[in-house]
């Protein structure tokens, strides 16, 4: 039935005269009655605030942390660079080449004159021929010598306070302990 | 449409905003003014009572020889000093004893410096008698780093360090006067540290921050610009051949009772100077341990009159010239002859005349001979031959570098006419002896010499030193007629010198096979009785590394 009234009407409408409908105040339709929040919504927005709150404060941990560890990992540094040179310092003056002929007179070697050379396509033997003589050609202790200075301190602290004053007390400790109280027995743990 | 009612609010919204929009352009326009207009003129303005800045000090470059090893480097060392007052707190603080009591400390503590225990107890206990608030107390200076770390193992709260650089030269006296020294301030002085400075200086840093009230840095307005460490400068030298022609110059010296000696060696066929020794010399490490007159290099400073080490380019001159050549024409000469013009020569040894070829003369080096061969072409020739030999001419541009002295040939008198065919009236420094014999002996190309390979920035850019200017000043075949007698009068006159020890056979060797080509050129000069007389032509020595050429 109502489907053959709603059929009806536009059978109607255009034999009406067309005359601009009258205006007619209505009342504003009631506006739908506010629907509820969704909790989703909410949580989400807090979970966000939180995560964002946590993920700052994490990242403000990491930073202080990585902040500790660099203290910590430069002041390694500086104690490694610390013992670079220290230990630099010992070979300088002792990679001189001063150091190294007096070490080697000191073990009776001997600075050589003309070197001999071999020629490899046929064995061939240029030069002196000999080895080195008895003397050397240049006398790294002699008036001669080339000075430096690095190597006097450590040179003489150990004349003056190392093997001398060690010598003496070793070779007093080295003679045979007086046996008094029977043979010495080695102490076992 | 619009009534009455909805046209006032809006003219009021209207006139609001444009109110607000007003206010807020000019504040935008105050802001630009403030933050980029004269934004600097601000920033420079709060600089003057917030700002502060250190200066970070960057480290001087190394000096190296060919081979890379050290000659000189910068080290850092310590200055230590104590605060007595301190000392004292910690002493006697009775709640907190400390762990290492002063007397055990100061042990300790002197061990480790090389002082005297108890020269340091009683110098503190002086300084706190004198003035028992004194916070200062100098304990030692200079000590390295090893030092350091074990003073800093004590955990002691009243010491303290104070750090700064110093220069170490690892070889000692091995080039020493060549490679120079600083002064106290680190400011080179002479040698190489000054030729170079420029390379080696670095470029101090800064930091700047903001401090507020009571000077605390406010965090995060550092700003720093680190300090650029110099450059390493690179030597044509061998430190260990140096250091072996230097113990030689020293003893042939000292055997000869010569007041000084040089060594040059240059490469033929690069001009690359390989060894400048000197006798004496300094250990730039210590200065005080020699003399003064010994701190700086006499190598390129000290102009003297070559003599007959430069016969040979009197020799080149006229062989180009004057068509002579070693055989022929002769001349006729005594030991001792009055030329015409009233000029008197002599021979180095008395000899009845002989007929001289230019061959002969140039071996038994006399004066006479060499005087008539040497006016076959004119003064000018001569003096652009002297010229083109790197006569008046500086060598590497060391400081202080003399250039010697070249008396235009209008100042040449009667005497000094013939006195400059064999080495006298003008004046050369040992290094331009060198450079004159690495053009002989590189058939006719001189090469400029060099002592400084390059430079390399701290960032590890290499500078190659400019390439040395090369130039043919005389024929090759010249070159090599020169050379054949170079060798042999060398042999002969090695045998008249005594005293060398350069090796003798070496020089038979050059005799014995000419094909083989020389690689460094020696010489040797020694300063006698106040004045500089060249040593005879000295040895010729193959690089001892040098494989026998075939």
């Amino acid at each position: 039935m109502s489907l053959n009234a709603t059929a009806r009407k536009p059978l109607v409408t255009p034999a009406a005269p067309a005359r601009a409908p009258r205006p007619r105040l209505t009342p504003l339709p009631k506006t739908a009655a506010r629907r509820k929040p969704k909790l989703a919504y909410a949580l989400t927005a807090l979970g966000g605030a939180l995560a964002i709150g946590a993920a700052q404060i994490g990242l403000s941990l990491a930073i202080t942390q990585d902040s500790y560890t660099l203290a910590s990992l430069s002041s390694q540094q500086r104690t490694l660079d610390l013992q670079t040179s220290a230990l630099q310092e010992e070979l300088t003056g002792l990679s001189s080449p001063q150091a190294l002929a007096t070490s080697a007179s000191a073990l009776g070697m001997v600075v050589a004159g003309a070197p001999s050379y071999l020629r490899l396509s046929d064995g061939a033997v240029f030069g002196t021929g000999t080895g080195a003589g008895w003397a050397s050609t240049v006398d790294p202790n002699g008036a001669g010598a080339v000075s430096n200075s690095l190597l006097v301190p450590p040179a003489s602290a150990d004349a003056n306070d190392g093997p001398v004053a060690d010598d003496a007390a070793t070779q007093t400790e080295q003679l045979p302990p007086a046996i008094t109280d029977g043979l010495p027995s080695p102490e076992t743990h | 449409m619009t009534t009455r009612a909805t046209r006032s609010p809006r003219r009021r919204t209207v006139v609001a905003l444009a109110v607000i929009l007003s206010i807020l352009g000019v504040f935008i326009v105050r802001l630009v003014d403030i933050q980029v207009v004269s934004a600097d003129e601000h920033v420079a303005q709060s600089l003057v009572y917030l700002g502060d800045k250190t200066t970070i000090s960057g480290q001087r470059g190394s000096i190296v020889d060919a081979d890379g090893t050290v000659l000189a480097e910068s080290v850092t060392v310590y200055d230590w000093n104590m605060d007595p007052k301190a000392m004292n707190a910690v002493e006697t603080d009775e709640d907190n004893p400390p762990k290492l009591p002063w007397a055990e400390a100061s042990t300790k503590i002197a061990e480790i410096m090389g002082l005297n225990a108890d020269e340091l107890r009683a110098g503190v206990a002086a300084a706190r008698e004198e003035n028992p608030d004194t916070q200062w107390y100098q304990l030692a200076k200079g000590l390295n780093a090893k030092q350091y770390t074990d003073l800093k193992a004590l955990k002691l709260p009243y010491l303290h360090a104070d750090s700064r650089e110093t220069r170490v030269y690892p070889n000692g006296a091995v080039a020493g006067s060549v490679i120079g020294f600083l002064d106290g301030s680190g400011t080179a002085q002479a040698g190489i540290e000054k030729m170079e400075t420029q390379c080696l200086a670095p470029t101090n840093g800064e930091e700047t921050y903001r401090k507020g009230t009571n000077g605390v840095v406010i965090p995060g307005s550092e700003q720093k610009t680190d300090a650029v460490d110099g450059g390493s400068v690179q030597l044509t030298i061998n430190s260990d051949l140096n250091w072996y022609l230097q113990q030689m110059i020293a003893e042939e010296a000292q055997a000869q009772g010569a007041q000084g000696g040089t060594v040059t060696v240059v490469e033929v066929k690069t001009g690359k100077i390989r060894a400048a020794a000197e006798w004496p010399t300094v250990d730039p490490n210590n200065l005080n341990g020699s003399s003064p007159s010994s701190w700086y290099s006499k190598l390129f400073t000290y102009a003297f009159e070559p003599g007959s080490t430069f016969k040979p380019v009197t020799a080149a001159a006229i062989m180009e010239n004057a068509g002579v050549t070693p055989t022929s024409p002769t001349v006729s000469a005594s030991s001792k002859e009055h030329f015409p013009n009233g000029a008197v020569i002599n021979d180095a040894f008395a000899h009845p005349t002989y007929n001289y070829t230019l061959a002969g003369a140039l071996i038994d080096s006399s004066n006479v001979a060499l005087s008539k061969f040497g006016t076959m072409v004119s003064p000018d020739v001569r003096y652009d031959y002297l010229q083109r030999f790197g006569v008046g001419t500086k060598t590497v541009g060391f400081p202080s570098e003399t250039s010697g002295e070249l008396h235009p040939t209008s100042e040449w008198d009667n005497q000094s006419l013939y006195t400059t065919t064999f080495g006298q009236h003008f004046t050369v420094t040992a290094p331009q002896v060198a450079g004159a014999y690495q053009a002989i002996a590189n058939g006719g190309e001189k090469i400029d010499l060099s002592l400084i390979e390059s430079c390399t920035d701290a960032d590890g850019t290499v500078h190659k030193a400019a390439d040395p200017e090369k130039k043919q000043i005389i024929k090759p075949e010249t070159a090599a007629e020169l050379n054949a007698r170079e060798r042999r009068s060398a042999g002969r006159q090695r045998r008249a010198h005594q005293g060398s020890r350069l090796p003798r056979d070496e020089q038979d060797r050059y005799r014995a096979d000419p094909r083989r080509q020389r690689r460094l050129q020696v010489r040797r000069l020694l300063h006698e009785h106040g004045g500089l007389r060249p040593g005879r032509r000295s040895a010729v020595r193959r690089d001892r590394h040098s494989r026998p050429a075939d």
